[in-house]
Protein backbone atom coordinates (compact mmCIF):
# COMPACT_ATOMS: atom_id res chain seq x y z
CA UNK A 1 0.00 0.00 0.00
CA UNK A 2 2.86 2.33 0.86
CA UNK A 3 6.24 2.05 -0.82
CA UNK A 4 9.15 4.22 0.19
CA UNK A 5 12.48 4.01 -1.61
CA UNK A 6 15.68 5.87 -0.74
CA UNK A 7 13.72 8.82 0.59
CA UNK A 8 15.93 11.75 1.53
CA UNK A 9 15.10 15.21 2.80
CA UNK A 10 17.84 17.70 3.46
CA UNK A 11 17.69 21.20 4.87
CA UNK A 12 20.90 22.86 3.71
CA UNK A 13 23.61 20.45 4.74
CA UNK A 14 21.56 18.75 7.38
CA UNK A 15 19.73 15.59 6.42
CA UNK A 16 16.42 15.22 8.26
CA UNK A 17 16.05 11.76 6.76
CA UNK A 18 18.58 9.88 4.67
CA UNK A 19 17.82 7.11 2.20
CA UNK A 20 14.90 5.66 4.08
CA UNK A 21 13.24 2.66 2.45
CA UNK A 22 10.35 0.58 3.67
CA UNK A 23 7.05 -0.79 2.53
CA UNK A 24 3.78 -1.26 4.33
CA UNK A 25 1.40 -3.98 3.11
CA UNK A 26 -2.34 -3.34 3.08
CA UNK A 27 -4.03 -3.69 6.45
CA UNK A 28 -0.87 -3.36 8.51
CA UNK A 29 -0.31 -1.03 11.41
CA UNK A 30 3.24 0.23 11.26
CA UNK A 31 4.85 2.01 14.18
CA UNK A 32 7.52 4.59 13.51
CA UNK A 33 9.55 4.72 16.64
CA UNK A 34 12.37 7.06 17.44
CA UNK A 35 13.59 9.80 19.72
CA UNK A 36 12.46 13.36 19.10
CA UNK A 37 14.07 14.80 15.97
CA UNK A 38 14.74 11.39 14.44
CA UNK A 39 12.84 12.21 11.25
CA UNK A 40 9.45 10.64 12.00
CA UNK A 41 7.43 13.77 11.28
CA UNK A 42 9.47 14.57 8.16
CA UNK A 43 8.75 11.09 6.78
CA UNK A 44 5.05 11.49 7.51
CA UNK A 45 4.85 14.95 6.01
CA UNK A 46 6.40 13.64 2.79
CA UNK A 47 3.97 10.72 2.67
CA UNK A 48 1.03 13.07 3.13
CA UNK A 49 2.29 15.46 0.41
CA UNK A 50 2.75 18.38 2.75
CA UNK A 51 6.49 18.36 2.09
CA UNK A 52 8.42 17.41 -1.05
CA UNK A 53 11.37 15.03 -0.71
CA UNK A 54 14.85 16.10 -1.82
CA UNK A 55 15.35 12.76 -3.52
CA UNK A 56 13.92 9.27 -3.52
CA UNK A 57 10.43 8.02 -4.23
CA UNK A 58 7.33 7.41 -2.19
CA UNK A 59 4.04 6.00 -3.40
CA UNK A 60 0.72 5.63 -1.63
CA UNK A 61 -1.76 3.19 -3.17
CA UNK A 62 0.35 3.27 -6.33
CA UNK A 63 0.33 7.08 -6.67
CA UNK A 64 3.56 9.01 -6.42
CA UNK A 65 3.49 11.73 -3.75
CA UNK A 66 5.34 14.17 -6.00
CA UNK A 67 3.76 13.57 -9.40
CA UNK A 68 0.20 12.68 -8.33
CA UNK A 69 -0.30 14.46 -5.00
CA UNK A 70 -4.05 15.02 -5.47
CA UNK A 71 -4.69 11.29 -5.87
CA UNK A 72 -2.62 10.61 -2.74
CA UNK A 73 -4.51 13.27 -0.77
CA UNK A 74 -7.86 11.68 -1.63
CA UNK A 75 -6.70 8.39 -0.15
CA UNK A 76 -4.87 9.52 2.94
CA UNK A 77 -6.04 10.77 6.31
CA UNK A 78 -3.48 12.71 8.27
CA UNK A 79 -3.37 13.70 11.90
CA UNK A 80 -0.36 16.00 12.34
CA UNK A 81 1.47 16.48 15.62
CA UNK A 82 -0.72 19.47 16.40
CA UNK A 83 -4.34 18.68 15.48
CA UNK A 84 -5.27 21.00 12.57
CA UNK A 85 -8.42 22.45 14.09
CA UNK A 86 -9.99 25.90 14.06
CA UNK A 87 -10.69 26.97 17.61
CA UNK A 88 -13.36 29.45 16.49
CA UNK A 89 -15.56 26.77 14.91
CA UNK A 90 -17.92 24.26 16.46
CA UNK A 91 -17.08 20.59 15.95
CA UNK A 92 -20.02 20.26 13.58
CA UNK A 93 -19.12 23.32 11.48
CA UNK A 94 -15.53 22.16 11.35
CA UNK A 95 -16.39 18.67 10.15
CA UNK A 96 -18.75 20.09 7.52
CA UNK A 97 -15.90 22.27 6.27
CA UNK A 98 -13.52 19.29 6.19
CA UNK A 99 -16.13 17.17 4.36
CA UNK A 100 -16.37 19.84 1.67
CA UNK A 101 -12.66 20.27 1.07
CA UNK A 102 -12.06 16.51 1.20
CA UNK A 103 -14.73 15.73 -1.37
CA UNK A 104 -17.04 13.63 0.79
CA UNK A 105 -20.03 13.07 -1.56
CA UNK A 106 -22.79 15.54 -0.70
CA UNK A 107 -25.46 12.85 -0.26
CA UNK A 108 -23.28 10.99 2.25
CA UNK A 109 -21.97 14.05 4.06
CA UNK A 110 -24.42 14.15 6.99
CA UNK A 111 -24.29 10.37 7.49
CA UNK A 112 -20.55 10.23 7.44
CA UNK A 113 -20.20 13.08 9.94
CA UNK A 114 -22.65 11.26 12.22
CA UNK A 115 -20.67 8.04 11.96
CA UNK A 116 -17.37 9.67 12.76
CA UNK A 117 -18.84 11.62 15.68
CA UNK A 118 -20.17 8.38 17.11
CA UNK A 119 -16.94 6.50 16.49
CA UNK A 120 -15.00 9.08 18.49
CA UNK A 121 -17.71 9.60 21.07
CA UNK A 122 -18.12 13.27 20.17
CA UNK A 123 -21.86 13.16 19.44
CA UNK A 124 -22.96 15.14 22.50
CA UNK A 125 -20.25 17.72 21.98
CA UNK A 126 -20.93 18.47 18.31
CA UNK A 127 -22.17 22.02 18.90
CA UNK A 128 -19.34 22.96 21.25
CA UNK A 129 -16.67 25.40 20.13
CA UNK A 130 -13.40 23.60 19.51
CA UNK A 131 -11.54 26.33 21.39
CA UNK A 132 -13.41 25.35 24.57
CA UNK A 133 -12.46 21.68 24.41
CA UNK A 134 -9.84 19.87 26.47
CA UNK A 135 -6.67 18.59 24.87
CA UNK A 136 -8.05 15.06 24.68
CA UNK A 137 -11.19 16.15 22.86
CA UNK A 138 -9.17 18.30 20.46
CA UNK A 139 -7.08 15.27 19.61
CA UNK A 140 -10.26 13.33 18.92
CA UNK A 141 -11.59 16.08 16.66
CA UNK A 142 -8.24 15.87 14.85
CA UNK A 143 -8.76 12.14 14.41
CA UNK A 144 -12.33 12.72 13.23
CA UNK A 145 -10.94 15.01 10.55
CA UNK A 146 -8.48 12.34 9.40
CA UNK A 147 -11.19 9.67 9.22
CA UNK A 148 -13.95 11.73 7.65
CA UNK A 149 -13.36 10.90 3.99
CA UNK A 150 -12.92 7.21 4.84
CA UNK A 151 -9.31 7.02 3.60
CA UNK A 152 -7.45 3.81 2.79
CA UNK A 153 -4.36 5.03 4.56
CA UNK A 154 -4.11 6.76 7.91
CA UNK A 155 -1.01 8.63 8.98
CA UNK A 156 -1.08 9.53 12.65
CA UNK A 157 1.68 11.61 14.19
CA UNK A 158 1.72 10.82 17.90
CA UNK A 159 -2.00 10.10 18.14
CA UNK A 160 -2.03 9.76 21.93
CA UNK A 161 -0.23 13.00 22.69
CA UNK A 162 -1.83 14.95 25.48
CA UNK A 163 -4.32 12.27 26.44
CA UNK A 164 -4.87 10.85 29.89
CA UNK A 165 -4.28 7.11 30.49
CA UNK A 166 -7.91 6.16 30.00
CA UNK A 167 -8.17 8.10 26.76
CA UNK A 168 -4.88 6.60 25.58
CA UNK A 169 -6.33 3.10 25.97
CA UNK A 170 -9.48 4.15 24.13
CA UNK A 171 -7.58 5.67 21.23
CA UNK A 172 -5.34 2.62 20.96
CA UNK A 173 -8.40 0.41 20.87
CA UNK A 174 -9.91 2.62 18.22
CA UNK A 175 -6.76 2.52 16.10
CA UNK A 176 -6.71 -1.25 16.34
CA UNK A 177 -10.34 -1.43 15.31
CA UNK A 178 -9.65 0.79 12.31
CA UNK A 179 -7.07 -1.57 10.88
CA UNK A 180 -8.06 -4.47 8.71
CA UNK A 181 -9.20 -2.60 5.66
CA UNK A 182 -6.98 0.37 6.36
CA UNK A 183 -3.25 0.73 6.40
CA UNK A 184 -2.01 2.78 9.29
CA UNK A 185 1.29 4.43 10.06
CA UNK A 186 1.67 5.93 13.48
CA UNK A 187 4.64 7.59 15.06
CA UNK A 188 5.45 7.66 18.70
CA UNK A 189 8.24 7.82 21.18
CA UNK A 190 6.20 5.94 23.72
CA UNK A 191 7.24 2.30 23.56
CA UNK A 192 4.21 0.48 24.99
CA UNK A 193 2.21 2.12 22.25
CA UNK A 194 4.10 0.17 19.63
CA UNK A 195 3.93 -3.18 21.38
CA UNK A 196 0.24 -2.79 22.14
CA UNK A 197 -0.93 -1.39 18.81
CA UNK A 198 1.42 -2.13 15.96
CA UNK A 199 2.13 -5.18 13.80
CA UNK A 200 5.43 -3.95 12.48
CA UNK A 201 7.89 -1.46 13.80
CA UNK A 202 10.56 0.71 12.27
CA UNK A 203 13.05 2.33 14.57
CA UNK A 204 14.56 5.53 13.22
CA UNK A 205 17.39 7.49 14.68
CA UNK A 206 19.12 10.55 13.26
CA UNK A 207 17.31 10.21 9.95
CA UNK A 208 18.13 6.59 9.35
CA UNK A 209 16.34 3.30 9.88
CA UNK A 210 18.21 1.35 12.54
CA UNK A 211 15.82 -1.58 12.72
CA UNK A 212 12.71 -2.80 10.93
CA UNK A 213 10.83 -5.95 11.80
CA UNK A 214 7.69 -7.27 13.41
CA UNK A 215 7.35 -6.27 17.03
CA UNK A 216 7.91 -9.85 18.35
CA UNK A 217 10.88 -10.62 16.14
CA UNK A 218 12.57 -7.45 17.04
CA UNK A 219 12.55 -8.05 20.78
CA UNK A 220 13.67 -11.66 20.26
CA UNK A 221 16.35 -10.95 17.72
CA UNK A 222 18.00 -8.33 19.81
CA UNK A 223 17.75 -10.17 23.10
CA UNK A 224 21.20 -11.81 22.69
CA UNK A 225 21.85 -14.79 25.05
CA UNK A 226 19.03 -16.02 27.19
CA UNK A 227 19.00 -14.63 30.64
CA UNK A 228 17.32 -16.29 33.62
CA UNK A 229 16.34 -14.81 36.92
CA UNK A 230 16.76 -17.12 39.88
CA UNK A 231 15.87 -16.92 43.54
CA UNK A 232 17.50 -19.54 45.66
CA UNK A 233 17.65 -20.28 49.35
CA UNK A 234 21.26 -21.09 49.87
CA UNK A 235 24.66 -19.51 50.39
CA UNK A 236 25.25 -17.06 47.61
CA UNK A 237 28.95 -17.81 47.04
CA UNK A 238 28.56 -21.57 46.84
CA UNK A 239 25.57 -21.32 44.56
CA UNK A 240 27.43 -19.04 42.20
CA UNK A 241 30.44 -21.34 42.06
CA UNK A 242 28.30 -24.42 41.47
CA UNK A 243 26.32 -22.73 38.69
CA UNK A 244 29.40 -21.53 36.88
CA UNK A 245 30.54 -25.12 36.42
CA UNK A 246 27.34 -26.11 34.59
CA UNK A 247 27.56 -26.59 30.81
CA UNK A 248 25.68 -23.92 28.90
CA UNK A 249 26.00 -21.29 31.61
CA UNK A 250 28.19 -18.44 30.51
CA UNK A 251 27.94 -16.07 33.43
CA UNK A 252 26.41 -15.81 36.86
CA UNK A 253 25.79 -12.46 38.39
CA UNK A 254 24.69 -12.03 41.95
CA UNK A 255 22.11 -9.29 42.21
CA UNK A 256 23.46 -8.84 45.73
CA UNK A 257 20.18 -8.75 47.54
CA UNK A 258 20.20 -11.37 50.23
CA UNK A 259 17.67 -11.64 52.99
CA UNK A 260 16.80 -14.62 55.14
CA UNK A 261 19.33 -16.68 53.20
CA UNK A 262 17.66 -16.07 49.84
CA UNK A 263 19.98 -14.98 47.04
CA UNK A 264 18.92 -13.47 43.77
CA UNK A 265 20.98 -14.32 40.73
CA UNK A 266 21.01 -13.46 37.07
CA UNK A 267 22.28 -16.37 35.00
CA UNK A 268 23.23 -16.06 31.34
CA UNK A 269 22.75 -19.32 29.46
CA UNK A 270 22.87 -20.59 25.90
CA UNK A 271 19.11 -20.58 25.93
CA UNK A 272 18.58 -24.35 25.83
CA UNK A 273 16.20 -26.23 28.10
CA UNK A 274 19.05 -28.51 29.13
CA UNK A 275 20.78 -25.62 30.81
CA UNK A 276 17.66 -24.91 32.83
CA UNK A 277 17.37 -28.57 33.79
CA UNK A 278 20.99 -28.64 34.88
CA UNK A 279 20.42 -25.60 37.03
CA UNK A 280 17.42 -27.25 38.67
CA UNK A 281 19.28 -30.53 39.27
CA UNK A 282 22.22 -28.67 40.76
CA UNK A 283 19.90 -26.98 43.25
CA UNK A 284 18.29 -30.29 44.20
CA UNK A 285 21.64 -32.04 44.56
CA UNK A 286 22.90 -29.41 46.98
CA UNK A 287 19.62 -29.40 48.90
CA UNK A 288 19.03 -25.71 48.33
CA UNK A 289 15.53 -24.44 47.67
CA UNK A 290 14.49 -22.97 44.34
CA UNK A 291 11.96 -20.14 44.74
CA UNK A 292 12.03 -18.79 41.25
CA UNK A 293 13.42 -19.52 37.82
CA UNK A 294 12.17 -17.28 35.08
CA UNK A 295 13.49 -16.12 31.73
CA UNK A 296 13.98 -12.36 31.42
CA UNK A 297 12.35 -10.97 28.30
CA UNK A 298 14.09 -8.08 26.64
CA UNK A 299 11.53 -5.35 26.33
CA UNK A 300 11.20 -3.08 23.37
CA UNK A 301 12.48 -0.40 25.67
CA UNK A 302 15.84 -2.12 25.95
CA UNK A 303 15.98 -2.67 22.22
CA UNK A 304 15.15 0.93 21.59
CA UNK A 305 17.76 2.28 23.95
CA UNK A 306 20.33 -0.14 22.65
CA UNK A 307 19.73 0.98 19.09
CA UNK A 308 19.39 4.67 19.58
CA UNK A 309 21.92 5.30 22.31
CA UNK A 310 25.39 5.80 21.00
CA UNK A 311 26.90 6.79 24.30
CA UNK A 312 28.42 3.65 25.78
CA UNK A 313 28.56 5.24 29.22
CA UNK A 314 24.83 4.74 29.43
CA UNK B 1 -11.31 25.10 -9.63
CA UNK B 2 -14.02 23.27 -7.75
CA UNK B 3 -16.85 25.55 -6.65
CA UNK B 4 -17.86 23.45 -3.64
CA UNK B 5 -14.35 23.49 -2.17
CA UNK B 6 -13.90 27.15 -3.05
CA UNK B 7 -17.18 28.07 -1.40
CA UNK B 8 -16.22 26.09 1.70
CA UNK B 9 -13.02 28.10 2.08
CA UNK B 10 -14.70 31.45 1.40
CA UNK B 11 -17.38 30.60 3.91
CA UNK B 12 -14.86 29.55 6.54
CA UNK B 13 -12.81 32.75 6.01
CA UNK B 14 -15.81 35.02 6.27
CA UNK B 15 -16.98 33.12 9.34
CA UNK B 16 -13.58 33.58 10.94
CA UNK B 17 -13.94 37.38 10.80
CA UNK B 18 -17.21 37.24 12.66
CA UNK B 19 -16.13 34.72 15.26
CA UNK B 20 -13.29 36.87 16.54
CA UNK B 21 -13.35 40.30 18.15
CA UNK B 22 -11.00 41.55 15.41
CA UNK B 23 -13.73 41.47 12.76
CA UNK B 24 -16.16 43.47 14.87
CA UNK B 25 -13.43 45.86 15.93
CA UNK B 26 -12.50 46.57 12.32
CA UNK B 27 -16.16 47.02 11.38
CA UNK B 28 -16.76 49.35 14.30
CA UNK B 29 -13.78 51.55 13.48
CA UNK B 30 -14.70 51.58 9.82
CA UNK B 31 -18.29 52.58 10.28
CA UNK B 32 -17.12 55.31 12.64
CA UNK B 33 -14.58 56.69 10.17
CA UNK B 34 -16.95 56.39 7.21
CA UNK B 35 -19.67 58.18 9.11
CA UNK B 36 -17.28 60.94 10.04
CA UNK B 37 -16.00 61.29 6.48
CA UNK B 38 -19.49 61.37 5.01
CA UNK B 39 -20.65 63.91 7.52
CA UNK B 40 -17.59 66.16 7.05
CA UNK B 41 -17.11 65.81 3.31
CA UNK B 42 -20.54 65.31 1.78
CA UNK B 43 -22.74 67.31 4.08
CA UNK B 44 -20.00 69.92 4.40
CA UNK B 45 -19.62 70.42 0.67
CA UNK B 46 -23.34 70.25 -0.09
CA UNK B 47 -22.39 68.50 -3.32
CA UNK B 48 -24.29 65.44 -4.56
CA UNK B 49 -21.13 63.45 -5.20
CA UNK B 50 -19.14 60.77 -3.44
CA UNK B 51 -15.82 61.38 -5.15
CA UNK B 52 -14.12 63.14 -2.22
CA UNK B 53 -15.54 60.62 0.17
CA UNK B 54 -14.05 57.64 -1.71
CA UNK B 55 -10.74 59.39 -2.41
CA UNK B 56 -10.28 59.82 1.32
CA UNK B 57 -11.34 56.30 2.27
CA UNK B 58 -8.43 54.96 0.20
CA UNK B 59 -6.07 56.41 2.78
CA UNK B 60 -7.92 54.57 5.52
CA UNK B 61 -7.21 51.31 3.70
CA UNK B 62 -3.47 51.82 3.84
CA UNK B 63 -3.73 51.25 7.57
CA UNK B 64 -6.63 48.82 7.75
CA UNK B 65 -5.76 46.42 4.93
CA UNK B 66 -3.03 44.84 7.10
CA UNK B 67 -5.57 44.42 9.94
CA UNK B 68 -7.94 42.51 7.69
CA UNK B 69 -5.43 40.44 5.72
CA UNK B 70 -2.68 39.68 8.25
CA UNK B 71 -4.39 36.57 9.57
CA UNK B 72 -5.24 35.04 6.20
CA UNK B 73 -2.30 32.65 5.97
CA UNK B 74 -0.20 33.47 9.07
CA UNK B 75 -2.92 32.13 11.34
CA UNK B 76 -3.14 28.83 9.44
CA UNK B 77 0.60 28.41 9.72
CA UNK B 78 0.61 29.25 13.42
CA UNK B 79 -2.30 26.98 14.36
CA UNK B 80 -1.07 24.06 12.30
CA UNK B 81 -4.23 24.12 10.19
CA UNK B 82 -2.06 24.82 7.14
CA UNK B 83 -1.27 21.09 7.24
CA UNK B 84 -4.97 20.29 6.81
CA UNK B 85 -5.31 22.54 3.77
CA UNK B 86 -2.05 21.34 2.24
CA UNK B 87 -2.89 17.65 2.63
CA UNK B 88 -6.51 17.92 1.46
CA UNK B 89 -7.28 17.46 -2.21
CA UNK B 90 -7.14 21.21 -2.83
CA UNK B 91 -4.94 23.03 -5.32
CA UNK B 92 -2.91 25.95 -4.02
CA UNK B 93 -4.86 28.27 -6.33
CA UNK B 94 -8.09 27.07 -4.72
CA UNK B 95 -6.70 27.84 -1.27
CA UNK B 96 -5.36 31.27 -2.26
CA UNK B 97 -8.41 32.39 -4.23
CA UNK B 98 -10.76 31.04 -1.57
CA UNK B 99 -8.98 33.03 1.11
CA UNK B 100 -8.79 36.12 -1.06
CA UNK B 101 -12.50 36.00 -1.88
CA UNK B 102 -13.25 35.46 1.80
CA UNK B 103 -11.42 38.68 2.66
CA UNK B 104 -13.15 40.46 -0.25
CA UNK B 105 -16.53 39.34 1.08
CA UNK B 106 -15.64 40.89 4.40
CA UNK B 107 -14.74 44.05 2.50
CA UNK B 108 -18.21 43.98 0.95
CA UNK B 109 -19.72 43.81 4.42
CA UNK B 110 -17.56 46.76 5.45
CA UNK B 111 -18.61 48.70 2.38
CA UNK B 112 -22.30 47.95 2.82
CA UNK B 113 -22.58 51.08 4.94
CA UNK B 114 -21.81 53.23 1.89
CA UNK B 115 -25.19 52.19 0.49
CA UNK B 116 -26.78 54.28 3.21
CA UNK B 117 -24.82 57.33 2.09
CA UNK B 118 -25.57 56.54 -1.54
CA UNK B 119 -29.26 56.48 -0.70
CA UNK B 120 -28.99 59.89 0.97
CA UNK B 121 -27.30 61.34 -2.08
CA UNK B 122 -29.73 59.77 -4.53
CA UNK B 123 -32.78 60.88 -2.57
CA UNK B 124 -31.65 64.34 -1.51
CA UNK B 125 -29.51 65.29 -4.49
CA UNK B 126 -29.52 64.76 -8.20
CA UNK B 127 -26.13 63.19 -8.96
CA UNK B 128 -24.80 61.92 -12.29
CA UNK B 129 -24.90 58.16 -12.19
CA UNK B 130 -21.88 57.36 -14.38
CA UNK B 131 -19.36 59.15 -12.17
CA UNK B 132 -20.81 57.33 -9.15
CA UNK B 133 -20.28 54.04 -10.96
CA UNK B 134 -16.67 55.02 -11.75
CA UNK B 135 -16.18 55.97 -8.08
CA UNK B 136 -17.37 52.58 -6.91
CA UNK B 137 -15.31 50.72 -9.52
CA UNK B 138 -12.13 52.55 -8.49
CA UNK B 139 -12.89 51.99 -4.83
CA UNK B 140 -13.47 48.24 -5.26
CA UNK B 141 -10.54 47.62 -7.58
CA UNK B 142 -8.21 49.72 -5.44
CA UNK B 143 -9.06 48.00 -2.18
CA UNK B 144 -9.05 44.57 -3.81
CA UNK B 145 -5.51 45.27 -5.04
CA UNK B 146 -4.53 46.28 -1.50
CA UNK B 147 -6.02 43.03 -0.18
CA UNK B 148 -4.10 40.93 -2.71
CA UNK B 149 -0.89 42.55 -1.48
CA UNK B 150 -1.96 41.95 2.12
CA UNK B 151 -2.62 38.27 1.39
CA UNK B 152 0.83 37.96 -0.17
CA UNK B 153 2.39 39.55 2.93
CA UNK B 154 0.50 37.09 5.10
CA UNK B 155 2.07 34.12 3.33
CA UNK B 156 5.53 35.41 4.24
CA UNK B 157 5.37 35.00 8.00
CA UNK B 158 3.57 32.90 10.57
CA UNK B 159 3.55 35.91 12.85
CA UNK B 160 0.51 38.09 12.18
CA UNK B 161 2.21 41.26 13.40
CA UNK B 162 5.15 40.69 11.06
CA UNK B 163 2.71 40.05 8.19
CA UNK B 164 0.85 43.27 9.00
CA UNK B 165 4.09 45.26 9.01
CA UNK B 166 5.21 43.76 5.69
CA UNK B 167 1.94 44.68 3.99
CA UNK B 168 1.97 48.14 5.56
CA UNK B 169 5.49 48.74 4.22
CA UNK B 170 4.57 47.56 0.71
CA UNK B 171 1.38 49.63 0.64
CA UNK B 172 3.00 52.78 1.98
CA UNK B 173 5.85 52.22 -0.47
CA UNK B 174 3.37 52.13 -3.35
CA UNK B 175 1.91 55.39 -2.07
CA UNK B 176 5.10 57.32 -1.28
CA UNK B 177 6.71 56.33 -4.55
CA UNK B 178 4.27 58.68 -6.29
CA UNK B 179 5.66 61.69 -4.38
CA UNK B 180 9.18 60.57 -5.24
CA UNK B 181 8.09 60.46 -8.86
CA UNK B 182 6.97 64.09 -8.68
CA UNK B 183 10.42 65.14 -7.50
CA UNK B 184 12.40 63.20 -10.10
CA UNK B 185 12.47 64.59 -13.62
CA UNK B 186 12.38 62.60 -16.84
CA UNK B 187 11.29 59.08 -17.70
CA UNK B 188 12.36 57.61 -14.37
CA UNK B 189 10.07 60.02 -12.58
CA UNK B 190 7.23 59.03 -14.90
CA UNK B 191 7.94 55.40 -14.18
CA UNK B 192 7.76 55.98 -10.42
CA UNK B 193 4.49 57.84 -10.84
CA UNK B 194 3.16 54.96 -12.92
CA UNK B 195 3.95 52.45 -10.17
CA UNK B 196 2.12 54.46 -7.50
CA UNK B 197 -1.33 53.10 -6.69
CA UNK B 198 -2.95 56.44 -6.08
CA UNK B 199 -2.14 57.74 -9.55
CA UNK B 200 -4.32 54.91 -10.82
CA UNK B 201 -7.28 55.42 -8.52
CA UNK B 202 -7.47 59.24 -8.79
CA UNK B 203 -9.15 59.22 -12.19
CA UNK B 204 -11.88 56.84 -11.04
CA UNK B 205 -12.77 59.28 -8.28
CA UNK B 206 -12.96 62.09 -10.82
CA UNK B 207 -15.58 59.96 -12.56
CA UNK B 208 -13.42 58.66 -15.40
CA UNK B 209 -13.05 54.97 -16.23
CA UNK B 210 -9.73 54.55 -18.00
CA UNK B 211 -8.94 51.01 -19.12
CA UNK B 212 -5.22 51.47 -18.51
CA UNK B 213 -5.98 52.05 -14.82
CA UNK B 214 -8.27 49.04 -14.73
CA UNK B 215 -5.45 47.04 -16.30
CA UNK B 216 -2.96 48.27 -13.68
CA UNK B 217 -5.17 47.40 -10.72
CA UNK B 218 -6.24 44.01 -12.09
CA UNK B 219 -2.56 43.22 -12.76
CA UNK B 220 -1.74 44.15 -9.18
CA UNK B 221 -4.45 41.78 -7.92
CA UNK B 222 -3.15 39.01 -10.15
CA UNK B 223 0.45 39.58 -9.06
CA UNK B 224 -0.51 39.51 -5.38
CA UNK B 225 -2.33 36.19 -5.83
CA UNK B 226 0.35 34.77 -8.11
CA UNK B 227 3.16 35.48 -5.65
CA UNK B 228 1.06 34.10 -2.77
CA UNK B 229 0.69 30.85 -4.73
CA UNK B 230 4.43 30.79 -5.45
CA UNK B 231 5.33 31.31 -1.78
CA UNK B 232 2.99 28.53 -0.67
CA UNK B 233 4.33 26.22 -3.37
CA UNK B 234 7.89 26.90 -2.26
CA UNK B 235 6.99 25.90 1.30
CA UNK B 236 6.52 22.35 0.11
CA UNK B 237 10.11 22.00 -1.08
Amino acid sequence: MIEVKDLTKTYGNIAAIEKISFSVPKGTILGLLGPNGAGKTTTMRILTTSLAPTSGKATVAGFDVVTAPQEVRKRIGYLPEVPPIYSDMSIMAYLKFVADIKEVPLDKKANRIGEVLEMLDLGKMSQRLIGHLSLGYRQRVGLAQALLHDPDVLVLDEPTRGLDPKQILEIRKLIKSLSGQRTIILSTHILPEVSSTCDDVIIVDQGKIVAADSVENLSQRLAGGKILDLEIKGPSDEVTKAFEKIDGVSAVKSLGRESKGVSKLEVSTDGTLEAREALFNCVVKNKWVLYQLSPVGVSLEDVFLKLTTKDSAL
Amino acid sequence: MNSRKLFAIVNRELGAYFSSPLGYFVLFVFFLIYGLFFWMICTGSHAATMQYFFANTMFVFFITTPLVTMRLWSEEEKNGTAELLKTSPLTIWEIVIGKYLGACCFFLVMSSVTLVYLTFILVLGNPDLMPLLANYLGYFLGVMAFFAIGLFASTLSENQIVSAIISLVILLGLWVIGYAGNMVQGPFGDFLKYISVLSHTEDFFKGVIDLSHVFYLVSLIFLGLFFSVKVLESKRS
